[in-house]
This record gives C-alpha cells, structure tokens and sequence, in this order.
C-alpha cells in the first residue's frame, strides 16, 4: 500500500494529521463543556469535524490507504498531544478510518466527487458508531435515544466530514500550494 | 525502574488490552479497583506532576457525570423496585448501579490514559513503534517531522495574526482573536503544506529511504518490562474478581 506513495504525500499526511490533531482536540474540549450537560449526545452532532482529515487527504492525494492512515496518525497524534482518552483514541481512529476507506475503496479509489466524499463521512460515521455502541455500553440506553444518536452522527459525518472536507480542499487547491499533487491533476471542477 | 522507562509499546499494548476487557463488565466495583490500583502506581512509581495530571482530567470529570446522568434517564428500564424518583423518571437499584459503572468506565479510561500520557515521551513511542511493532521508517520519520511542525505552526499563527492586523483586521481583545482563528487557518494550511513538500524534497536529497536502517537510540525490551505488564493485569484480574 505504502509503496505507492511518493514521500511527499507521507509528510503530507502526517503534517495534515498533526493540524488536524489540533483541531481535533479542540473540538473534544467544546464536545465536552456540553456532555456534561446533555450527555454524551452532545458528541454526535459535531462527530464529522472528527472524520475530516481522511476525507481532505484521500481527495488530495487519491491512494489506497490514505483515508485510513491519516486518519490514524491524527488520532496518535491528538493522544500524544494531550487527549485523555489515551491509547483508545488510536482504535477509534483505526475504526474511523477503516469506514472512509472502504468507501474510497468501492469506488476503486476513482472516483473523489461531492456524493462519494459524503458517503466517506458515513462511512466513518457507522464504523465509528458501532464501536461506541459497544464500548460506551448503549445496549444499557433506550434504542429510540441510541437512534436519535446514531442519525445526528451520520448527518454529521455527511455534512462536515464530506461537504465541509471538499470545500477546505477546493478552497487550498486554489491558493496554489496544492500543484504537486493527485488533486490538481484531476482537472478538478466537477460539482 | 519508573514507568517512565517501561518500553512503549509494551505499555501501549498492556493499557490497550485492558481497556477493552473494561467494557465487558457493567459492575461499577472493576472500573473503582482499576482506578484506585492505578493512580497507586502512579503514586509509586512515577513522578507525574498532579497538578497537569488534574488538570487533563477536569474536562473527563464532566463527562463521567454527563454519562451517569444520561444513563439514568435514557437508560433501558430494567424494571425492579423503584429506589428514587428522578425528573419524573422512577430509578430501581440496578439502574443506578450500570450508570454508576458507565461513568465510572469513563473515568477508569481516563486514569489509564493519563499514565501512558504522562509517562511516555512522544519521540520515544514512535521510536518503539517503529522497532517492536515493524512501523514503516517512512511514516515514524514522517510523523516526526508533523511534530516538529507544531511549534513553527504556533510562531505562524502569531505572524499570521500580526499581517491582519496590519491590515486593519480589529484583533485587540481575547474574544477578537478566537473569533479570528478559523480565518487563520486556510492560510496556515497553505504554509504548511509547502513546508511539508520542502521537507520532503530534502530527505530524499540527503538519502532517506524505507528501507532496512540501523538506528541511532535502540529501544529494547527488558525484563522490567514484562513485570510492569504483568502488575497491570494481576489488578485488572484483581478487579474481576471483586467486581463478581
């Protein structure tokens, strides 16, 4: 998989990974100023901001595995950088990424319109809300409160992982710093 | 024979495992021992600074209570004899007990967390990672390199923010500037993406392959190692057995 990557799209990478961290983290902290109030629920509106990084690199560079190791390496970097919820983080991000990935996947790692990247989001959205369910025990919540969660995830994932994710991309491929990668040669102007 | 030097990626592994043992137990008597057992090896054998160590786990506090909170009121009815009566909601004994644990998770989640945190450099993990766990060089360098990126990305915010201001943008209060911060970030972004592509350009001028490599810092495995590990799970086997 790494064989196909030239260098400067492994930095690339990690360098978005370590931004994104930040970013990351930052929203765990806004996250949790609501969960104590309503719940972990406060989470699930938000949940695509933590989907974006796998989406930015998988329509910049366009490889196998991009989706799934950047979204990994932010999740390492966010635990180094401070986020309490330890080396668990790490499986989450495995988690995440996998679901984006699968979907870049199926489309043979071809296609990087509007529909797909927002199919990534939910992607990562489902993988990710199946491990919660099981590790934050939801089988012990009502299933109508787990639904309600599960939809403002997915919507969540759709929205700012998939649209949001193109936009930001859109918007640093016409600053320029872009050029030497798979996003610029694409021709890039469709929807 | 501080956790300091316990080798990461057995560490890793160790907190890894039995964090997802935790989550099929639902008696708030195993997540309490794990608490209490590890901050006594914190206690014992690290010098983490409690107060920074305080200070990570306010955020996880409110959580725990966000989580006890939700669990009693959206939590499935388990049916038993009402105990109390909460915002109209009727709250048996069993109830209250898998809310007691579910918060009580969280917080034994965050207490293991922090111990690896505090107690395993950055540079260390990658390191390890890359000598016990066949991480490829490729990435562990790269990922290193996303590191040393935070503070240049700290000083560009600051030049970013000082250019706007020239520029007429009003940054002078607080609020002002953490208002002003996601329009910093598309320009942050840019910068650094060029920078990355340097960086790039010049590790593979100076020769940097992924191949096989020798390395300056050898991270081994001690006995030590498998000690700490094996601390680790007598408590966690330990609070199995309270917890039935």
């Amino acid at each position: 998989m790494l064989k196909s990557w030239k260098l400067k799209e492994v930095v690339l990478v990690s360098v978005l990974s370590v931004v994104f961290a930040v970013v990351y983290l930052l929203f765990v902290h806004i996250g949790n100023l609501w969960a104590g109030l309503i719940g972990p629920i406060a989470y699930e509106w938000i949940f695509g901001i933590w989907f974006i990084v796998s989406i930015i690199s998988a329509y910049i560079i366009r490889k196998p595995g991009v989706a799934f190791i950047s979204e990994v390496m932010a999740a390492t970097i966010e635990m180094l950088i401070g986020n309490a919820i330890g080396p668990r983080i790490i499986l989450v991000g495995i988690v995440q990424g996998l679901g984006a990935e699968a979907v870049f996947a199926m489309t043979g790692y071809r296609r990087y319109e509007l529909w797909v990247l927002m199919l990534a989001g939910f992607g990562s959205a489902v993988t990710s809300f199946v491990y919660t369910y099981f590790m934050s025990g939801f089988a012990m919540l009502e299933p109508g409160y787990v639904a309600t969660m599960f939809g403002l995830r997915a919507v969540s994932g759709m929205v700012i992982a998939g649209i949001g994710g193109k936009l930001l991309s859109d918007l640093l491929l016409k600053t320029g710093s872009l050029r030497g990668y798979a996003i610029a040669r694409s021709g890039n102007v469709h929807g | 024979m501080s956790l300091h030097d316990m080798n990461p990626t057995i560490k890793f592994g160790t907190m890894t495992i039995i964090m997802f043992g935790l989550a099929l137990f639902y008696n708030p008597w195993t997540p309490l021992v794990i608490i209490v057992g590890t901050l006594t090896i914190q206690l014992l054998a690290t010098d983490v600074s409690w107060k920074k160590w305080s200070l990570f786990l306010i955020p996880f506090l409110v959580t725990a209570l966000g989580t006890f909170w939700t669990t009693l009121v959206f939590g499935k009815e388990l049916g038993g004899e009402t105990w109390v009566t909460l915002l109209g909601q009727d709250i048996s004994k069993e109830e209250a007990r898998i809310a007691m644990s579910l918060s009580l998770r969280v917080l034994a989640f965050t207490v293991l967390s922090l111990l690896f945190m505090l107690t395993t450099d950055s540079k260390r993990f990658v390191m390890s990672l890359m000598q016990q766990a066949r991480l490829s060089p490729t990435i562990a360098y790269s990922a290193l390199v996303g590191f040393r990126f935070l503070p240049l990305m700290q000083r560009e915010m600051y030049q970013l923010q000082y250019a706007h201001r020239l520029r007429g943008v009003p940054l002078d209060t607080k609020w002002e500037r953490i208002r002003h911060v996601p329009k910093l970030l598309l320009p942050l972004l840019a910068g650094s993406i060029r920078r990355a592509e340097r960086v790039a350009f010049s590790m593979e001028a100076r020769g940097f392959t992924s191949g096989k490599r020798t390395v300056y810092e050898r991270i081994d495995i001690k006995p030590s190692d498998y000690m700490w590990s094996g601390i680790f799970f007598i408590l966690f086997g330990l609070s199995i057995w309270i917890g039935i």
